[in-house]
């Protein structure tokens, strides 16, 4: 897999009080808008959870999914982490399958959608 | 100045995604392998807070600069007219999110901004006026698939020679001018599991004439007809949106007015031709053109290969200097 197609990041998951927060990468080469990007799918173990249940969170920004799509003045710096917010019971130290899907629409290319999907065996961390 | 060379950032995408080098260490390699002195910087890429830029990240840049002797030449905006799919922002916001990311530029001491045509021509007349009462060029990066004779770079050189203004300028990517797809790409979508049927049928649409979408949106759909996987489509399409193969010599129109050149290249191989690109044909149509200003090493095998960016520019400069210097 090449570096831009990453989407997982290496800090992986960990548990907190009935939900699960996973950390992800932007897959492009360069910052972008948060309102083009998507999540279009997110799973743990085989279970595709509901996309109204997920929480985005970049830095001091918490939103939905939906609220994301509003988020122009917002950018995703190419270099940080953001993390998926989920209702899971994930238990420290045990291993979970997870699959996500990021797809994005770069601004300056009009009618370009690039799918990235990737999927990672991961050991649930302690919640920071 | 005359032609010299130097390296945009953008070429270690690798390096930087993966976290092995920091925006910093990048600067400080390419100083001490001499692949400078002339640097791109892509804003969106290296700078966090970019359309903006601080006081204390500008400091620390020109300083770092200074020490390493490397000297900005270009900056890469965005115009980024979709900030939400398929809906254009109005022009009036457009322009200052222009205006914003060129007073970055001129605060950063770089004397060019690369645009592209995301850019109407339509907002010259008002960024124009702008970009001299900064000091600064803006120079269109003439990209694939178009050439000096495209119907969108005409509509900009109707634009151009209408407002005279000094701040306007080309910047060349020789990426529109391949002469074929580069065996890498092709060797790489091999390794990534394509099957041979699909790279023919990239090898047979890729050719043809129409708009990048249109001839990917042709393979995609015959692929999907013959079943091919999603994964697999998207690697072979790829190719359509940053290369296509236009007369090289089509370049001489525009050298007068070429401020920079993005040196886009793939691969160099043990022959010291760089694999798609003819270098020999085009490199000598700026040089005897009189082009005054930095060609940077543009290596944008990074988009399906992991190889080592530094020794590829290193290459690329290599042979580039053999062309200016004997042909």
């Amino acid at each position: 897999m090449l570096p831009v197609e990453c989407v997982i990041d290496e800090s992986g998951i960990t548990a907190a009080r009935g939900r699960a927060r996973l950390a992800i990468r932007l897959p492009w080469y360069r910052s972008l808008p948060l309102s083009t990007v998507r999540v279009e799918r997110l799973a743990i173990d085989g279970a595709d959870i509901p996309l109204e249940s997920v929480r985005f969170s970049l830095n001091e920004l918490n939103v939905t999914l939906e609220e994301l799509e509003d988020c122009t003045d917002d950018f995703w710096f190419v270099l940080d982490s953001a993390y998926l917010e989920f209702p899971a019971s994930v238990e420290p130290g045990s291993p979970h399958e997870v699959a996500v899907t990021v797809s994005l629409f770069p601004p300056y290319i009009p009618g370009m959608k690039r799918a990235n999907a990737q999927s990672a065996k991961l050991i649930a961390g302690e919640a920071p | 100045m005359t032609f010299d060379l130097g390296a945009t950032l953008y070429a270690f995408t690798n390096e930087y995604l993966t976290r092995s080098f920091s925006f910093e260490d990048l600067l400080r390699e390419i100083a001490s392998r001499e692949l400078g002195p002339g640097i791109e910087v892509v804003g969106f890429q290296s700078i966090r807070t970019f359309p903006e830029v601080d006081d204390a990240f500008a400091d620390r840049f020109k300083a770092l600069v200074a020490e390493l002797a490397l000297e900005p030449r270009s900056l890469a905006i965005n115009s980024d007219r979709f900030l939400k799919p398929g809906e254009p922002i109005p022009d009036e916001k457009l322009i200052e999110y222009h205006k914003r990311q060129m007073r970055s530029a001129q605060k950063l001491g770089f004397p060019i901004v690369r645009y592209q045509f995301a850019t109407p021509p339509e907002l010259l007349p008002e960024l124009a006026p702008f970009a001299e009462e900064l000091g600064i060029r803006m120079g269109l990066e003439v990209h694939a698939p178009a050439h000096a004779n495209h119907p969108i770079v005409l509509r900009y050189r109707e634009v151009y020679d209408r407002l005279q203004s000094n701040a306007l300028g080309w910047i060349p990517d020789f990426g529109g001018t391949a002469y074929r797809l580069p065996p890498s790409l092709l060797q790489s979508a091999r390794e990534r599991g394509v099957p041979e049927k699909l790279i023919d049928l990239l090898l047979e649409i890729w050719p043809e004439t129409g708009a990048p979408h249109e001839r990917a949106g042709k393979l995609r759909e015959a692929a999907t007809r013959e079943g091919f996987t999603p994964e697999h489509i998207q690697i072979v399409s790829l190719p359509f949106f940053i290369l296509s193969n236009e007369d090289p010599k089509s370049w001489s129109e525009l050298v007068a007015n070429s401020i920079h050149i993005h040196g886009k290249f793939y691969g160099v191989g043990d022959d010291g031709r760089e694999e798609a690109i003819d270098y020999d044909t085009i490199l000598p149509i700026f040089r005897d053109g009189g082009f005054n200003g930095t060609m940077v090493s543009e290596w944008e095998g990074h988009a399906y290969s992991t190889a080592d960016a530094f020794l590829q520019v290193e290459r690329h400069q290599q042979m580039c200097r053999r062309i200016l210097e004997t042909t």
